[in-house]
C-alpha cells in the first residue's frame, strides 16, 4: 500500500504542490514568528542576566499597582543605603534610580519614541565595581568619565551614534524637570551590546538623578553585593533584619530579582508571540480549505482508479489510508519546508527589527527543539486531518465503479449538511456575541471560537449557498459576455460544493480583512465624533506620534498658560489605580479652568474645587456602583498607596462620551505617582486672538521641547486616524499571507477542474471557440467564486465590525462607520487576485491540444 | 440519377493534395497519411472506410482544420487551411465547419438547445430562428431542448450534435463514427437524417465509419489502407461494400 501511496504522489505531483505551498507558507509564519520571539526573549534574559550579575540582594517597596504600563511601585528612603552597607557580609550597595528621559540629537529632534518603540530612560552612575553593568568606552577618540557634577552626563553608545553626539560638547535631555543642557563626558556600552534592548538611556549623577525625579532621598531600589562566603538567601534574611518594615519593603535575592524581570518581559513577549501566532494560525486555517479541497477533487478524479483497487482486492481501510498517507507525506515534507521557512522567516523579521534600531545580538536566531516539533505536527496534523473527510470518501467507493460509469462529480447537497450549517452558524454567532457582550471571563477564547465556528458553519452551508449565488452573480455576466460568461457561470456552479469550499477560503481572509477596515474606521469615527464633541482647546500639544507612552514636563503646561494669548492651558495625564478592587484607567488635569478645554458636563458637585483627596466620577460608574457625591471609596496608588478618596463630582463625558470615567486633580496625581509627566497639554486662545497668533506665540515654546508636537483639533484628528492606519496597515499585511492562500486555492481548483474537463474544452475549442475564449471563460469562472467567497466574507465581516463596536461602546467606541469606498477597495483586491490566480490555470486549458483533448477518454 | 453529377464538374467543398502526416521519427515513424489526394464534392455524402489505424481519423482531422498536415496541401472551398494561422482555423471551424464526434459531443452545462446554438453563440451571432426550428423538427428534439445532455438517451446526445453541425449551415460537416456507440435503430435514425440534409438541404457531409451498413447512405465511400486510398465506389448498398471489405482483409 506504500508504493501505491507514494507513485500517487508522484503522479499528482504538481497537484499537492500548491497544497503543500498552502501549508508551508503558513509553517513558515508560525515557526519564524515563535524563532524570533524567542531570540528577543533570550536576548532579554541575558540582559537581564547580565544587569544583575553582581546583585545578590534587592530592596524595594512591597507595594504596587499593576498596569499594563508595567507595575508601578513607591520609592524607599535613601538612608537606607547607609544602614545597608553596615550589615556583616555586604560588600558593596548601590541604590539606583530609574526614570523618563530623552535625549535631543544634533538636529534639535528628539531620539527614540517611547509611545511606540523602545524606552528611553534615565538612570544614576553608581561606581565602577559588580553593581554597574556599564562600561565607559573611547568614543570618536575621546576618552570617557563618569558624571561627575550636577551638569554632566553619560549616554548609551547606541544614542551617540543616533544623535551624532561627541563626548566634550553639549547634549539636551528633556526629563519631568526642565530641559536642560548637560556635558556630554562619557559613552557607555552594555556588555557586549551598544544599548540594552535598543533602550536610550542618559546617565546622570545620583543627585542629580535625586534632583530630576524631586525625590532628594530616595532610590527606586537598593542592590546588594555580597562578600565571600555568604549566599544570596542568607544575604536577604540578614537586609530584612537590618532594615525591618517587612511590610514596607520587600528583598529578593539577586536570582529572584532576575527571574521577575525575565518573566515580565517574557509575558510582554507572549502578547507578541500570540498576536503574530494568530495569523499564522488564520492561515493555516485557510489552508485547511485549500488541501480538503484538492484531496476531495483528487479522490473524485481517481474514482476509477479507486474502484479498481477494490475490485482486485483491497479492503475501504487500505484505500482510504492510501489517500491519508498521502497526506501525512505532503504535510511532513510542506512543515519540514515550512520549518526551515521559517527560520528565513525570523532572520528577515530580525534585519527589519535591527533597521528599526531594535538591536539583537549577534549569536543568531534560537531555534528551540519545541518550536521545530511544533511547526512539524501543527502542519502535518492540519494537512492529515483535512484530509480525512475525502479520504473516508475514497474508502467508501464501490467496486463497481469500475464498469460503470459513475458520474465524476457529486453534485447538490444533502439536506442534513444545510441543517447542519445552519445549526453552526446560529452556534458561531451565539458564542462570538456572548464573548463580546455577555462578558465572560474569558472574552476574547468565546470570540476567537465562536469566529472559528462561524466560518466552519458557513463554509457548509456554502454547497447549498452556491448555485443560487452563483446563477444571481453570474446572471449580468451571462448576459453581458455572452457564451463565455455563460459557460463561466454554469462551470462556477455545476459542483457547488468545490466552488463554496474554494470560496470559504477567501471568504475567510475578507471578512477578516472587512472586519479590521470596519473597525478601524469605526474607531476613527468615534475619535472624530469625541473629538468634536468634548473638545473646547484650540491647541492639543502631544508627544511626537501620539501615544501615552512618554510625556513632558509640567513646565511645558505652565509656559504655555503664562503666554499671554492663551486663556488656559493645562497637562492631561492618563494612569491607572485601583477603585474598590479592580484597577481602572483615570484622566488627570487641572480641574481649574476645565471647562475651557474639555466638556466634561458637569452634573453634581463642584468639579472646580476637586481637592486632592477627592476624585470625580462618571455619571455611568455613578449609576452602576451607586456612587454618590460625598462618598468614600477605596482606593490605592503606588505612593502612600493605600486610602480613600471622597466623590467631590460626578461628570456626563465618561469613557463612552471620549474622557475618562475616573478623574483627579493633578495635585492629587503628584502627590500619589513619582512620575509626573503630562501625556498631553490641552491650550485654549484668549478671546480675540487668532489662530496664526496663538500658533505664533505656542510655537517657541514648544520648540523648546523636541518631542512636543502641537497640533489643532484637525491635526489631532489627523494624527489619530495615521497611527489607526499604522496599525491596520500592519495587520492588513498580516493578512494578506491567508488572501495569498485563498488565491493559491483558486488557481488549484481551477486547474484541477479543467484537468478533468479536458475533453469538454477540446470540443469547445473544435467547435471553434477561440483561446481568447476560452481563457476568458476560465478567468470568470474565477471572478464568480472569487464574488461569492468575497460577499460571504463581508457579510461575516460586517457582523463581526458590528459586533465588536457594540461591545466597545463604553470604551469610547461609539459609531459603527463601515467605509463604502474601502470594502469596495476590498472587492476589488478578492477580484485582482481570483483573477491573478485564473492566469496560469486559464492559460493552460487555452493551450490544450485540441486533438488530444477530443482523444481523451 | 447515377451519373446525373459527374465528380469532376461539380463544386468541390474539400480537397486533399499529395497530403501526408507521419508521427514520430526514425525506427518510430508512422505514415498514417501517405501522400493522399482525394476531393469531396458539394453536397455529396461520403465516407470514409478501412481498417482500424488506417487513417481514417487522421485524414479526417487534416481536412477538418484539427490537424496538420506534415506534407501537402488541405483546401476548404478555395482557402488553403494547410497554410492557415491557428487563429484562422478556429474562425474556420466556428463558421465554415460542422462536426459530430463518436462520443462526448456535447458541453454537460449547456442544455440542448445551448449545446444546438453553441458555434453561434461563440461567434457572437445570432441564431436564424426559421433554420433552427427547421433543424429541431427533422432531429425530432423540439420537446427536449431545455435538457441537459445528462438527461438525454446516446441516440438524443447525437442527435443534439448533429443538430448543431447543421444549425450553423457550415461549408462541411465531419462526422467520425457518429454511430459508433449507438444501438441500430438510434444509429438508423440518425444516419437517415444526415442522409436527408444532404439530399433536401444540400449539406456537404463527410463520415468516417467500419460499419458497412452505415457506409450505404453514402453517394460515395473512399477505402483506405495503411494511409492511401486503394479504392472507392459510387452509390455503395451494404453488400457491395462488405464484399470490398473482405478484399482487403480486414
Ligand atoms: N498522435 C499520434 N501519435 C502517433 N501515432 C498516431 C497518433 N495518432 C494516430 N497515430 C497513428 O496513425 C495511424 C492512423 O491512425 P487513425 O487515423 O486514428 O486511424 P483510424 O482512425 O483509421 O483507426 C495509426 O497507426 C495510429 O497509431
Ligand atoms: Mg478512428
Amino acid at each position: 500500500m506504500f508504493r501505491l501511496t507514494w507513485k500517487g504522489l508522484l503522479a499528482h505531483k504538481v497537484r499537492f504542490a500548491l497544497t503543500a505551498f498552502a501549508v508551508m507558507i503558513g509553517v513558515s509564519f508560525l515557526v519564524g514568528t515563535n524563532v524570533l520571539t524567542d531570540t528577543i526573549r533570550r536576548t532579554f534574559d541575558d540582559l537581564f542576566a547580565d544587569i544583575n550579575e553582581g546583585t545578590d540582594a534587592f530592596v524595594r517597596s512591597r507595594d504596587e499597582i499593576d498596569s499594563q504600563f508595567g507595575p508601578q511601585r513607591d520609592r524607599i528612603p535613601a538612608n537606607l543605603l547607609p544602614e545597608i552597607r553596615r550589615i556583616d557580609g555586604v560588600r558593596e550597595a548601590q541604590g539606583s534610580l530609574f526614570f523618563y528621559a530623552q535625549l535631543v540629537d544634533r538636529d534639535g529632534d528628539a531620539i527614540g519614541n517611547p509611545g511606540q518603540g523602545d524606552p528611553t530612560f534615565g538612570g544614576n552612575w553608581t561606581p565602577e565595581g559588580l553593581l554597574n553593568p556599564w562600561q565607559l568606552v573611547r568614543y570618536e577618540g575621546a576618552a570617557s568619565r563618569p558624571p561627575r557634577t550636577a551638569d554632566e552626563v553619560v549616554v548609551d553608545k547606541s544614542s551617540a551614534d543616533k544623535g551624532a553626539l561627541l563626548v566634550g560638547e553639549k547634549v539636551r535631555v528633556l526629563t519631568q524637570a526642565a530641559p536642560k543642557e548637560y556635558t556630554l563626558v562619557g559613552v557607555v556600552r552594555f556588555g557586549d551590546v551598544d544599548s540594552p534592548g535598543g533602550a536610550s538611556a542618559s546617565i546622570f549623577t545620583t543627585s542629580e538623578s535625586q534632583r530630576i525625579t524631586a525625590a532628594p532621598d530616595a532610590f527606586d531600589s537598593i542592590a546588594v553585593a555580597n562578600g565571600d562566603g555568604v549566599s544570596q538567601a542568607e544575604m536577604v534574611r540578614r537586609v530584612e533584619a537590618a532594615i525591618g518594615h517587612p511590610k514596607q519593603y520587600e528583598v529578593l535575592t539577586g536570582a529572584e530579582i532576575t527571574k521577575e524581570n525575565q518573566d515580565e518581559i517574557a509575558r510582554a513577549m507572549s502578547f507578541f508571540t500570540i498576536g503574530l501566532s494568530i495569523f499564522a494560525y488564520v492561515a493555516l486555517f485557510v489552508a485547511v480549505f485549500l488541501i480538503f479541497n484538492t484531496f476531495s477533487i483528487v479522490v473524485a478524479q481517481r474514482l476509477r482508479e479507486l474502484a479498481l483497487l477494490r475490485a482486485i482486492g483491497a479492503s475501504g481501510r487500505q484505500v482510504c489510508w492510501s489517500v491519508l498517507g498521502e497526506a501525512v507525506m505532503v504535510g511532513l515534507l510542506a512543515s519540514a519546508a515550512g520549518v526551515l521557512g521559517g527560520v528565513v522567516v525570523a532572520g528577515v523579521l530580525k534585519a527589519l527589527f535591527a533597521g528599526f534600531g531594535m538591536e539583537l545580538p549577534s549569536q543568531g536566531l534560537v531555534v528551540a527543539p519545541d518550536v521545530v516539533v511544533l511547526g512539524l505536527i501543527v502542519g502535518t496534523l492540519i494537512t492529515t486531518v483535512s484530509a480525512v473527510f475525502p479520504a473516508r470518501r475514497a474508502a467508501r467507493v464501490p467496486p463497481i465503479a469500475v464498469m460503470r460509469d459513475v458520474a465524476i462529480e457529486r453534485a447538490g447537497h444533502r439536506l442534513g449538511w444545510t441543517v447542519a450549517g445552519v445549526v453552526l452558524t446560529a452556534f458561531g454567532v451565539a458564542v462570538l456575541l456572548y464573548g463580546l457582550l455577555g462578558s465572560p471571563k474569558n472574552g476574547i477564547a468565546y470570540v476567537g471560537f465562536g469566529a472559528l465556528v462561524l466560518f466552519i458553519g458557513v463554509a457548509v452551508l456554502g454547497p447549498t449557498l452556491a448555485c443560487p449565488v452563483g446563477r444571481l452573480l453570474g446572471w449580468p455576466l451571462a448576459r453581458l459576455r455572452g457564451i463565455t460568461g455563460e459557460l463561466a457561470r454554469e462551470n462556477s456552479v455545476r459542483n457547488p460544493r468545490r466552488t463554496s469550499l474554494t470560496a470559504a477560503a477567501l471568504m475567510i481572509g475578507v471578512a477578516l480583512v472587512g472586519f479590521i477596515t470596519i473597525f478601524a474606521s469605526s474607531t476613527k469615527e468615534s475619535i472624530s465624533v469625541a473629538v468634536d464633541r468634548v473638545f473646547r482647546a484650540d491647541y492639543v500639544i502631544t508627544t511626537h506620534g501620539g501615544g501615552f507612552g512618554g510625556g513632558f514636563s509640567p513646565d511645558l503646561a505652565e509656559e504655555v498658560d503664562a503666554l499671554p494669548e492663551i486663556q488656559t492651558a493645562s497637562g492631561l495625564r492618563f494612569n491607572v489605580f485601583e477603585i474598590d478592587g479592580s484597577s481602572k484607567f483615570f484622566a488627570s488635569s487641572d480641574p481649574v479652568g476645565i471647562d475651557e478645554l474639555f466638556d466634561v458636563d458637569p452634573i453634581a458637585g463642584d468639579f472646580a474645587t476637586l481637592g486632592v483627596n477627592q476624585l470625580a466620577i462618571s455619571q455611568k460608574v455613578a449609576d452602576a456602583k451607586g456612587w454618590k457625591v460625598g462618598d468614600e471609596l477605596p482606593v490605592r496608588f503606588p505612593v502612600g498607596n493605600k486610602g480613600t478618596m471622597t466623590v467631590g463630582a460626578i461628570y456626563g463625558t465618561g469613557q463612552q462620551e471620549g474622557l475618562s470615567d475616573y478623574f483627579i486633580s493633578l495635585a492629587a496625581y503628584d502627590s500619589r505617582y513619582n512620575e509626573h509627566l503630562d501625556n498631553q497639554v490641552y491650550a485654549r486662545l484668549r478671546p480675540g486672538v487668532t489662530p496664526e497668533e496663538g500658533k505664533r506665540a505656542i510655537e517657541p515654546v514648544v520648540k523648546r521641547y523636541p518631542n512636543a508636537e502641537l497640533q489643532d483639533q484637525a491635526e489631532y484628528k489627523q494624527a489619530q486616524e495615521a497611527q489607526i492606519n499604522q496599525f491596520v496597515n500592519l495587520v492588513y499585511l498580516m493578512l494578506a499571507l491567508a488572501v495569498i492562500i485563498a488565491g493559491i486555492g483558486i488557481a488549484n481548483t481551477l486547474a484541477l477542474s479543467i484537468y478533468e474537463r479536458t475533453r469538454e474544452l477540446g470540443l469547445l475549442r473544435a467547435v471553434g471557440m477561440s483561446r481568447a475564449q476560452l481563457r476568458s471563460t476560465v478567468r470568470w469562472e474565477a471572478v464568480i467564486i472569487a464574488l461569492f467567497g468575497t460577499g460571504l466574507g463581508l457579510v461575516i465581516g460586517l457582523f463581526f465590525g458590528w459586533a465588536v463596536v457594540e461591545a466597545l461602546k463604553s470604551e469610547g467606541i461609539t459609531e459603527f462607520a463601515p467605509p463604502g469606498f474601502q470594502l469596495i477597495v476590498v472587492v476589488a483586491i478578492a477580484l485582482v487576485v481570483a483573477t491573478i490566480a485564473a492566469i496560469f490555470p486559464a492559460r493552460r486549458a487555452s493551450r490544450l491540444d485540441v486533438l488530444q483533448a477530443i482523444q481523451t477518454q | 440519377m447515377t451519373n446525373a453529377a459527374p465528380a469532376t464538374t461539380a463544386t468541390i467543398a474539400a480537397r486533399a493534395v499529395m497530403a501526408s502526416k507521419i508521427y514520430g521519427q526514425g525506427d518510430n515513424e508512422v505514415r498514417a497519411l501517405d501522400g493522399i489526394s482525394v476531393e469531396f464534392a458539394q453536397s455529396r455524402f461520403t465516407a470514409i472506410m478501412g481498417p482500424s489505424g488506417s487513417g481514417k481519423s487522421t485524414l479526417l482531422h487534416c481536412l477538418a482544420g484539427l490537424d496538420r498536415v506534415t506534407s501537402g496541401q488541405v483546401f476548404l472551398g478555395d482557402v488553403e487551411i494547410s497554410a492557415c494561422t491557428e487563429k484562422q482555423l478556429t474562425l474556420i471551424r466556428r463558421d465554415r465547419i460542422g462536426f459530430v464526434f463518436q462520443a462526448y459531443n456535447l458541453i454537460p452545462t449547456l442544455n440542448a438547445e445551448e449545446n444546438i446554438t453553441l458555434p453561434m453563440a461563440l461567434a457572437g451571432h445570432k441564431p436564424d430562428r426559421a433554420w433552427f426550428d427547421n433543424v429541431v423538427d427533422a432531429v425530432h428534439l423540439r420537446d427536449r431542448l431545455s435538457h441537459r445532455p445528462s438527461e438525454l438517451s446516446g441516440g438524443q446526445q447525437q442527435r443534439v450534435a448533429v443538430a448543431r453541425a447543421l444549425v450553423s449551415r457550415p461549408d462541411l460537416i465531419f462526422a467520425d463514427e457518429p454511430t459508433g456507440n449507438l444501438d441500430s435503430r438510434s444509429g438508423a435514425e440518425i444516419l437517415t437524417f444526415m442522409r436527408q440534409a444532404v439530399t433536401d438541404l444540400q449539406q456537404t457531409i463527410v463520415m468516417v465509419t467500419h460499419d458497412p451498413g452505415a457506409a450505404s447512405y453514402a453517394d460515395r465511400v473512399v477505402f483506405l489502407a495503411d494511409g492511401k486510398i486503394v479504392d472507392e465506389m459510387q452509390d455503395p448498398t451494404a453488400e457491395r461494400v462488405l464484399d470490398r471489405m473482405k478484399s482487403f482483409g480486414d
